[in-house]
């Protein structure tokens, strides 16, 4: 809509292009017929029409009759003409006029409609691109009421899935996918919104975002359906491991206690022995069975809430050491003087070590020993595990820390240890990956090093 | 002396395990994977199996199916609760028994003993269990002297559990003796006509005592008299 101040500028520069022609006029007459000089009011006519449209147009078209008139045509300071083929020729350019400036109004009106589809497109374009980028479809509902307040041409708007009711002061346009409503849009109550551009844009975009809500619930429902497999496959291997890890030292006690206890059987004094100490063993390893499932248990309810202290590394390491018994002699430690201590939970910690030292301990070759290193970095401190096993192919080192895990080539045990190690690990800010190393197995146990406070650190 | 190979990872398992069978008699040799159990039992083959149905290079199942191209040495597979599926495939591929961990060494030495003695005892022409009378020869049934009519399809059912007495066989075993090839995933035809076997023979057909279910498995002819 045209303001006051906007037909104001017209009117002053319609009357500004009338004078400066009318003074090119003045300046040619000397040295041309004055009136073929009229033609010259076209280029007034010109940009009033293309810019303020044919009803100004017109009213220059005949101002500049006037003034041709009045200044140039003899008598001149009189609206007589002294010959009247000059009516016909003042007639002839201001039917020249009037249809110029037409035709410029009309193609003025078509640039502004393909400007007008233009932005619709470009608007689709985009918010086609944003709804397949995959971020969230409720992200993307601000940006796309914004673009849709662009093309519309109003102020700001609102968009909300399905059909929703006004808030006060607002007025709902719903966007619709033939009879189904996909959004509301909310735009100010005053606004003034073109129909046709209002029933072009909105079709399309509805079309969008339907395909755009079907995609996310989609998505949303095989999430929940992964989200189930897993947990339906981690319950398996749970059951399976706890099945094949509490049964093989029962099978081993039974079987020991059943021996010993059967009259039937002839059996010398350290075939008896030899089976109390497989009791007595396998009871060792059913406890600690036991323990840790409860870790792990502990772990996945968040209940391991690590308590942070400032330990040193020697100690923590020692501490692990002292639990391992005679294998501890084949373990060779190397942490140098300056190393930082580090903030953890020692019990937790202790755990991550133990559990880290028995898995390479289990994979050594009998003979060669495990080796525990202390590399301080900037923030963390790393710890290497170092074993002369057989290690693993990379594709299979992630999988180390999957609890339960028990290969498909039959690989006894649950592998309940890595898994609580990095559970622990993690809950204390650290982290705990395989590495890299063809001499064989080698983990890492990165441990966050203690903030000190600034007045130590000066 | 009766050699049997005892195949477990678990070592404490093993041991205790080896104790018992010697103190019960029986020549012990162990292996702890697949392949130095098939190495075992070609270098030296024994008289029966017990065998872990997981090892840390293969299965049980893969052992036993290798075993049965060359003998007929009965096999006993240590099965767990959860691992049912490869029971089954090992008891299909040939194996004759299986113990659930944890088992007690008693019913381990039965199970042994049973399989050994099907071994040795060729398939006699009439087979007699309790009451139960087979004459496979003669295609007579009776059960307490009583002559009992049997359907053909209920014999040749009855005759393959009469053939293995003691020993289990599976669904698809039974399936595939006794309806052919082909047959091997129609369980529900089998319990069908175990249900009436049972009607004819038994005394009380929900506690039967000649034809045992082994649930999930298969089923069984008590072993003879």
């Amino acid at each position: 809509m045209r303001t006051r101040a906007e037909l104001l500028v017209g009117v002053l520069a319609s009357a500004g292009v009338v004078v400066l022609v009318s003074a090119v006029v003045a300046l040619l007459k000397p040295h041309v017929p004055v009136l073929s000089l009229g033609a010259l009011y076209v280029l007034a006519v010109l940009p009033v029409a293309i810019l303020w449209g044919t009803a100004l147009a017109a009213v220059v078209s005949v101002a500049s009759m006037l003034v041709f008139n009045w200044f140039f045509l003899p008598p001149i300071h009189s609206f007589h003409l002294r010959e009247s083929q000059n009516w016909l020729a003042l007639a002839i350019y201001l039917v020249i006029a009037f249809t110029v400036s037409a035709l410029a109004a009309r193609a003025r009106a078509r640039r502004e409609d393909a400007e007008q589809r233009r932005a619709e497109a470009h608007a689709l374009a985009e918010a086609a691109l944003d709804l397949l980028r995959g971020r969230t479809l409720d992200e993307e509902l601000g940006r796309l009421a914004a673009l849709t307040a662009g093309v519309l041409g109003v102020e700001g708007a609102r968009l909300e899935l399905g059909k929703q009711p006004p808030l006060a002061e607002e007025r709902a346009l719903p966007v619709e996918a033939g009879l189904r409503c996909v959004a509301t849009l909310f735009v100010d109550e005053e606004a003034t919104v073109d129909e046709a551009v209002q029933r072009r844009f909105l079709p399309s975009l509805a079309a969008l975002l339907a395909v755009a809500v079907e995609r996310s619930r989609l998505e949303a429902e095989a999430l929940e359906a992964e989200a189930l497999r897993r947990s339906d496959a981690l319950k398996t291997a749970l059951l399976r491991a706890v099945s094949h890890d509490l049964r093989s030292p029962l099978t081993a006690i039974l079987a020991s206690a059943d021996a010993l206890a059967s009259p039937g059987l002839a059996l010398e004094p350290e075939d008896r022995l030899a089976l109390a100490e497989t009791i007595r063993s396998e009871t060792t390893r059913l406890d600690r069975v036991v323990e840790q499932l409860l870790d792990l248990s502990r772990l996945e309810a968040g209940a391991a809430e690590p308590h942070r202290e400032l330990w040193s590394v020697d100690e923590l390491v020692g501490q692990a050491l002292s639990g391992l018994g005679a294998d501890a002699t084949r373990v060779r430690v190397e942490i140098g003087p300056e190393t930082p201590p580090v903030e953890v939970d020692a019990a937790q910690v202790e755990r991550v070590l133990a559990n880290l030292l028995d898995n390479a301990l289990h994979y050594s070759p009998a003979g060669s020993g495990v080796l525990v290193r202390a590399e301080p970095g900037a923030t963390e401190l790393r710890l290497h595990v170092v074993d002369r096993g057989p290690g693993l192919p990379p594709e299979e080192r992630e999988a180390l820390f999957q609890p339960f895990r028990r290969g498909t080539e039959g690989r006894r045990g649950s592998g309940l240890g890595l898994s609580i190690a990095r559970g622990f690990a993690e809950a204390n800010g650290g982290r705990l990956w395989a590495q890299d190393d063809p001499g064989g197995g080698h983990l890492v146990l990165a441990l966050p090093l203690a903030e000190r406070p600034a007045a130590v650190r000066t | 002396m009766t050699r049997v190979l005892v195949v477990d990872d678990e070592p404490q398992i093993l041991r205790a395990l080896r104790t018992s069978l010697r103190g019960a008699g029986y020549d012990v040799e162990t292996a702890e994977s697949a392949e130095q159990a098939l190495a075992a039992l070609a270098a030296n083959p024994p008289d029966a199996v017990v065998l872990d149905l997981v090892l840390p290079d293969g299965s049980g199942t893969e052992v036993t199916r290798e075993l049965r191209t060359w003998s007929s040495a009965p096999v006993i597979v240590l099965s767990v609760v959860g691992d049912e599926t490869e029971k089954i495939a090992a008891l299909d591929a040939g194996a004759d028994d299986y113990v659930t961990k944890p088992f007690g060494i008693d019913e381990l030495l039965a199970r042994l003993r049973a399989a050994l003695r099907r071994v040795d005892a060729p398939t006699e022409p009439v087979v007699e269990v309790g009451g139960l009378r087979i004459d496979l020869e003669k295609r007579a049934v009776s059960v307490d002297g009583k002559p009992v009519q049997l359907t053909p399809h209920e014999f040749a059912l009855l005759r393959v559990l009469a053939q293995n007495p003691g020993k289990l066989l599976t669904h698809a075993t039974l399936l595939r003796e006794v309806w052919g090839r082909g047959y091997g995933d129609e369980s529900h035809y089998l319990h069908v006509y175990v249900s009436q076997l049972r009607r004819k023979l038994e005394e009380d057909p929900a506690r039967p005592r000649y034809i045992l279910t082994e649930p999930g498995a298969g089923y069984r002819l008590a072993a003879p008299s």
